[in-house]
């Protein structure tokens, strides 16, 4: 070995050192996997859509499903679907969530003697069924929700063919009072169509259209459509609300009767009292036989039902004349959560008034006289269901597409009677409340996952294919049907289809399959049916219910616009969106008023104990001012004790049931015709001495006089100055043309106008924006400590605030007050702002201003100063406290994450894109063909699924762009956000426009002028409050 | 004077035996030689025979002998090197689950890379090929291929409908949108960033700086690289364009 100098010695030790670092460096192996036949659709790398429909909901809209190699990433709704028309809701764009949710049944498995679940063959599983049935079929029942024509009719052929029992559709929100209304007014048995486009005057009595109700982002979509303030139509239309509470619905209203919870079926006919005359008197159609109509009304005039109501007459009055003068009036009849046992005469009411206003057959179609489903069963069908298991004439109960251990009157005895049923089998996808108490789990697809259709009204049926292949060990519902049926001999295997599901669901479609599948399905609206009032519509008791138990206020169980009737809790995107109306999340709160609150001594945050004769739960109180001093409000949809996102536990307690479930409180109620009551039971509130933190994303709806959620009475619009509430028009609310903060020369800079006035809070775009970037959900604690990784939120403001100088801050500030509306509902994102003060204080240069106007955040560049956070006044930068990345997407949540967006580690801070990745998809295509990117070409996730429409993005820099049209139009009502602190953001901002009930224009075409009305709160009016 | 004479004799006879037997011995060893010299080389297989053959043309004098089984034109003399020279772990790059030799598929046969990377001209993503792409040309050849271990995992893979687990060389990491479709879009072709692959047996990172790598190891696909040529060619240098 030849002799090493000093000097060598060293080289040689340090290269090694460096070598031996360099190889330290070097990443772990990655594989590349590629496909072994690779499908021609496919491209690695590009998307592919197929049409499919939502089964979220019975609105069944349509949706196109973009799938990246094989697997859906995100849901965005088909813009030839007539009832959705592009948009989709929030529990829409959540439902991708339940193909990957990593508590799904990955097999089919059966109760052993332990109690416990094992797995088990699918043969095994069907021949052991098939066994069962045929030991006495005329036992099996089938009870489930509702599906759509091609799975219903297989049940029906099941049924018949194996000789069963019977067969009940079970939904929890199933509308019987509105059907039974339907029969006992209009002779015709089930859910009558609405239909409101064009509607110019709106009467919501406690539907909560916008929410839960029938098809929501239809409603929505048609009524924001009618109150569009570009036409002089849409400025004269109006939206009056009447309930006991300030729903998110009633926040887009123009004036809020807060009649008793319960009255809403004599407001109607007070109405109707007043709007019969008026027409009757200009000679217009009535809807029915006059006299009968006069003799049925005579009795119901407002100044009779204002005290049982609880509603000023004048008012009365005043709305019932508009109503008359109006030409295209709709009301609606009362949602689920006020049925009462009064509710069938309530809803017949209201349909009544629909009569009289000459909207059915306009805006009120009669039910089709053939249904494409059954109707669902009545709680006195349930209840009988029930009684024959407890006699013990169920030997095999199927459960499908429905949850009733949990959704169904505990004081029903659903829970015992299962016990006495021989074998319970349910097809749930995941576990549930009905799962637990199974004794053989045979997992259903997901919808993304399943052939099938979807039917909402006649001429419509959407098409469900799948869009992945299925994920687990499951089969579809209507395949097991099948199978089982053929286990129990050819006898019954040949009264049933031969082949797949798949095959029953292709053979019901006339024509090219290929076409269908292509289109969505086949869209042709039948016509609405019109239909005038029977005689025995003056058989029906017109009253205000009879509440059970004892206590001082009335227990109002909303469907929660998020968890829907319970089943959005096991997604963890529904439990995370605020609630539109109280911001809460992941939490069970009561809403009571101030004085209801006073009374008790609560205060924000207590937790408080309701007890009903059913049962009794805790929840922490919410006082609030939109709510009547006699109800207390509970949403449905919490109170799981399975489940990793619906229960406790994700957080670490397993099993413990997350906030309260309202359906257990509630007594088993019938209304007249036995169907199902909710707003059944007086509740006595009591205080435990407990206190909870509130998970609030918005602590105040105070706005403190700031550019935030601006609104403008209607007068401003025609030219009125004074009435727009400002400082007066020398107030310049849009001091720079945002179109300038982009490098010279650059063809684009990127903006958006957001239309205050039409965006009604349902935070559809919050989730739509989630799923596209990949955004975590951070759970209850952190959600606490204001750790909310959303890029987007709707701010809701009530009135224009006021400057408090309260030293202490109580845990929640609100200023609604009974009877009026002022609820702005302001989506707040990154501004892209010209002068972005986030930009020059970032240490290392991680978010800089782009060449396009937009801000980039570069996330590898980040360290997590978060100064930039900290310099941002509109609070949108999110930072990624923890490694969301690694734990929060639990196996198989990663295959829904978009591949076109970079998902962010720990320590890293992030915002609103403005989907930048849409962005450059669409310069690809454009810079291939040679040409610049054309408006509309790009749609922000936001921007695409609202179904109001108020997003609408584009190049600032393109005078003919939606988006600038859009603001200068505005007129008035545009402004910038917080336009003061001269951050030139990009984003433009139409006020909400106050449109003063009373100042309508009457038959003359002049002003009625009945005064300034106290209902709405003016901004004039402000300052003093 | 008779004392001397069988002394005599007898070492005249050992004498001569000795000489004979040395003479003997001599002429055995000289056959033996030539029959340890005369055994030929055989060939065991086609990839040997081909060896044997190209060791023939240099020294004529070596004895081969190829059965007729192996005296095949496929595999060839290049696919056979090709092979193996994918399958030396001691040059650049790692050893794939399949030898598969660029250098013979792009360089001698010239298939297009396009060919099996399709898609690279629409989609952000390169396109590694399917299985069904390889045994679209490897499902027609002669089985006398099947020789060569990499063809017959790759028949292997097929049967068993299993996806081959390449070995990723080329990696950006994920907080780096990279669009293969606009580059090739802007005429940058493959060998730009992925070097020489058509002389490659193995694929592996080419350095980009020749004169130093043998005391700083570079690595190509860094960010200073890839924006020196936006910089050189006129395209984006905003960092929106590929972070995001």
């Amino acid at each position: 070995m030849p002799e090493l100098d000093r000097r060598d010695f060293l080289k040689l030790v340090g290269v090694g050192a460096g070598g031996a670092a360099a190889a330290g460096c070097s990443d772990h192996v990655e594989k590349l996997i590629p496909y072994v036949v690779q499908p021609e659709v496919i491209t690695p790398g590009m998307p592919v859509f197929y049409a499919s429909t939502c089964r979220e909901c019975p609105a069944a809209c349509g949706l196109h499903v973009r799938t990246r190699e094989g697997r859906p990433i995100k849901l965005e709704g088909n813009p030839d679907h007539p009832v959705n028309r592009g948009a989709l809701c929030g529990r829409g764009q959540a439902s991708i969530g339940r193909t990957y949710h990593p508590d799904r049944f990955r097999k089919p498995q059966r109760r052993g003697a332990a109690g416990a679940l094992e797995d088990v063959s699918w043969k095994e599983a069907t021949a052991a069924l098939a066994a069962k049935i045929a030991e006495r079929p005329g036992g099996t029942w089938v009870l489930g929700g509702a599906t759509g024509p091609s799975l219903s009719d297989l049940i029906d052929r099941f049924v018949g063919a194996v000789g069963a029992g019977g067969r009940l559709v079970y939904e929890p929100l199933s509308h019987d009072a509105l059907r039974e209304a339907s029969r006992a007014v209009f002779g015709a048995a089930g859910l009558p169509i609405f239909d409101l486009s064009g509607a110019d005057y709106v009467v919501d009595l406690g539907a909560d259209c916008f929410e839960t109700w029938l098809s929501p982002i239809e409603h929505q979509r048609q009524v924001l459509e009618a109150r569009d303030l570009a036409s002089a139509e849409g400025r004269a239309a109006r939206m009056v609300y009447v309930g006991p509470r300030l729903s998110m619905t009633a926040g887009n209203a123009d004036e809020w009767l807060p009649a008793k919870a319960g009255s809403e079926g004599l407001v109607a006919l007070a109405l109707a009292n007043v709007a019969l005359a008026r027409r009757q008197a200009a000679g217009q159609p009535v809807g029915g036989d006059a006299g009968l109509l006069a003799a049925l009304l005579a009795p119901y005039t407002p100044e009779k039902v204002a005290e049982p109501t609880g509603v000023d007459a004048a008012a009365l009055r005043r709305v019932g004349e508009q109503l008359a003068l109006a030409k295209r009036p709709v009301a609606l009849p009362p949602g689920p959560g006020l049925a009462s046992s009064r509710a069938v005469a309530a809803s017949a009411a209201a349909l009544i008034l629909d009569a009289v206003l000459g909207a059915v057959g306009r805006s009120v179609g009669l039910p089709p006289e053939t249904p494409a489903t059954p109707e669902p069963a009545n709680l006195a069908a349930l209840e009988a269901l029930v009684a024959a298991m407890n006699a013990g004439r169920v030997s095999v109960l199927l459960i499908h597409d429905s949850n009733p251990v949990y959704s169904l009157p505990p004081q029903l005895g659903f829970r015992d009677a299962l016990a006495k049923v021989g074998l319970v089998v349910a097809f749930a996808s995941g576990p549930d409340e009905t799962t637990e108490l199974a004794g053989l789990v045979l997992p259903d697809h997901t919808p993304l996952e399943s052939w099938g259709d979807a039917s909402s009204r006649p001429g419509v049926r959407g098409v469900v294919q799948p869009t992945i292949r299925p994920l687990f060990d499951t089969q579809a519902f209507g395949d097991v049907l099948l199978d089982t049926a053929r286990a129990m001999g050819d006898a019954v295997g040949a009264k049933l289809p031969q082949g797949s599901f798949r095959g029953v669901v292709e053979a019901s479609w006339g024509g090219s399959f290929d076409a269908v599948l292509a289109r969505g399905g086949s869209f042709a609206p039948a016509p609405l049916r019109g239909g005038a009032v029977q005689a025995g519509a003056a058989k029906l008791a017109f009253r205000v219910p009879e509440l059970v138990g004892e206590g001082e206020h009335a227990l109002y169980a909303p469907p929660s616009p998020l968890l829907y009737d319970g089943r959005g809790a096991a997604l963890p995107w529904l439990q995370e969106t605020p609630d539109p109306v109280t911001k809460i999340s992941w939490q069970s709160w009561l809403e009571l008023s101030h004085a209801s609150a006073e009374a008790l001594g609560v205060e924000a945050g207590d937790v408080v104990a309701i007890e009903t004769p059913a049962g009794r739960a805790e929840a922490i109180a919410f006082p609030r001012g939109g709510i009547r001093d006699d109800v207390v409000a509970l949403a449905v949809g919490q109170g799981h004790s399975v489940g990793l996102y619906a229960s406790h536990q994700n957080d670490g307690r397993p099993g413990e049931a997350r906030g309260a479930s309202a359906i257990a409180l509630l007594p088993s109620v019938r209304d007249e015709a036995g169907g199902r009551a909710w707003l059944v039971s007086k509740a006595r509130i009591t205080r435990t001495g407990g206190h909870a933190r509130l998970a609030l994303m918005q602590k105040s709806d105070n706005k403190r006089g700031r550019q935030l959620g601006d609104a403008v009475a209607l007068a401003a619009l025609e030219g009125d100055a004074h009435a727009s509430g400002h400082a007066g028009p020398h107030e310049v609310r849009r001091p720079f043309a945002a179109a300038a903060d982009a490098t010279d020369g650059s063809a684009y800079r990127w903006g958006m106008t957001i239309d205050v006035d039409k965006c009604t809070g349902c935070s559809a775009c919050t989730i739509a924006c989630s799923i596209e970037n990949n955004i975590p959900t951070v759970g209850e604690e952190q959600v606490v400590r204001s750790r909310l990784m959303s890029w987007l939120r709707i701010e809701r403001w009530i009135g224009d605030g006021t400057q408090e100088l309260r030293a202490g801050r109580p845990p929640y500030d609100d200023h609604e007050q009974l009877g009026r509306i002022d609820v702005r509902n302001s989506p707040m994102l990154c501004q892209q702002c010209g002068a972005a003060p986030c930009e020059p204080v970032c240490p290392v240069l991680a978010t800089y201003h782009a060449p396009e106007g937009l801000n980039g955040m570069i996330y590898n560049r980040c360290i997590g100063t978060r100064y930039c956070s900290n310099n941002c006044p509109y609070k949108v930068r999110r930072f990624n406290w923890f490694d969301y990345a690694i734990h929060n997407w639990p196996d198989p949540m990663p295959l829904m994450l978009n591949p076109d967006v970079t998902v962010r580690c720990q320590g890293v801070m992030e915002k609103c894109t403005f989907c930048v990745q849409r962005i450059d998809l669409a310069r690809q295509t454009a810079k291939n063909e040679g040409r610049p990117i054309a408006d509309g070409e790009v749609t922000p996730a936001c921007a695409q699924t609202c179904p109001s429409h108020a997003i609408v993005f584009g190049n600032l820099r393109d005078e003919g762009s939606a988006a600038v049209r859009t603001a200068e139009a505005g007129g008035v009502r545009a402004y910038h956000a917080l336009h003061t602190l001269n951050t030139r953001p990009s984003i433009s901002y139409l006020a909400r426009v106050i449109r003063d009930p009373s100042s309508r224009i009457d038959e003359d075409g002049g002003h009625a002028e009945a005064g300034h009305h106290a209902n709405a709160m003016t901004p004039s009016q402000e300052g003093t409050a | 004077m008779r004392s001397t004479r069988p002394r005599r004799r007898l070492l005249l006879a050992t004498l001569g035996v000795a000489v004979a037997s040395g003479i003997a011995l001599g002429v055995a060893g000289l056959w033996g030689e030539g029959a340890v010299a005369a055994e030929p080389l055989v060939a065991t297989s086609v990839c040997e025979a081909h060896a044997l053959k190209a060791r023939k043309a240099e020294d004529p004098s070596l004895e081969i002998e190829i059965p007729p089984n192996f005296d095949m034109p496929w595999p060839t003399r290049a696919a056979c090197l090709s092979h193996e020279a994918a399958l030396d772990p001691n040059t650049p790059g790692p050893v794939q689950p399949i030898p598969f030799s660029h250098k013979h598929h792009a360089g001698l046969y010239g298939v297009d890379c396009q060919y099996c990377h399709s898609g690279t001209d629409r989609s952000p993503a390169a396109g590694v090929p399917a299985v069904e792409t390889c045994m679209g040309c490897h499902s027609l050849f002669p089985p006398s291929y099947d020789e060569l271990s990499g063809i017959r995992t790759l028949k292997e893979y097929w049967e068993r409908k299993q996806s081959i687990p390449w070995i990723q060389i080329h990696r950006l990491p994920e907080y780096v949108q990279f669009r293969h479709n606009r580059h090739l879009e802007a005429g940058v072709d493959c060998q730009a960033c992925h070097g020489a692959v058509q002389d490659m047996d193995k694929v592996h990172l080419v350095p980009d700086t020749h004169w130093w790598p043998w005391l700083l190891p570079t690595q190509k696909l860094e960010m200073g690289w890839c924006i020196n040529c936006h910089r050189q060619n006129g395209a984006s240098q905003d960092c929106l364009t590929c972070h995001y």
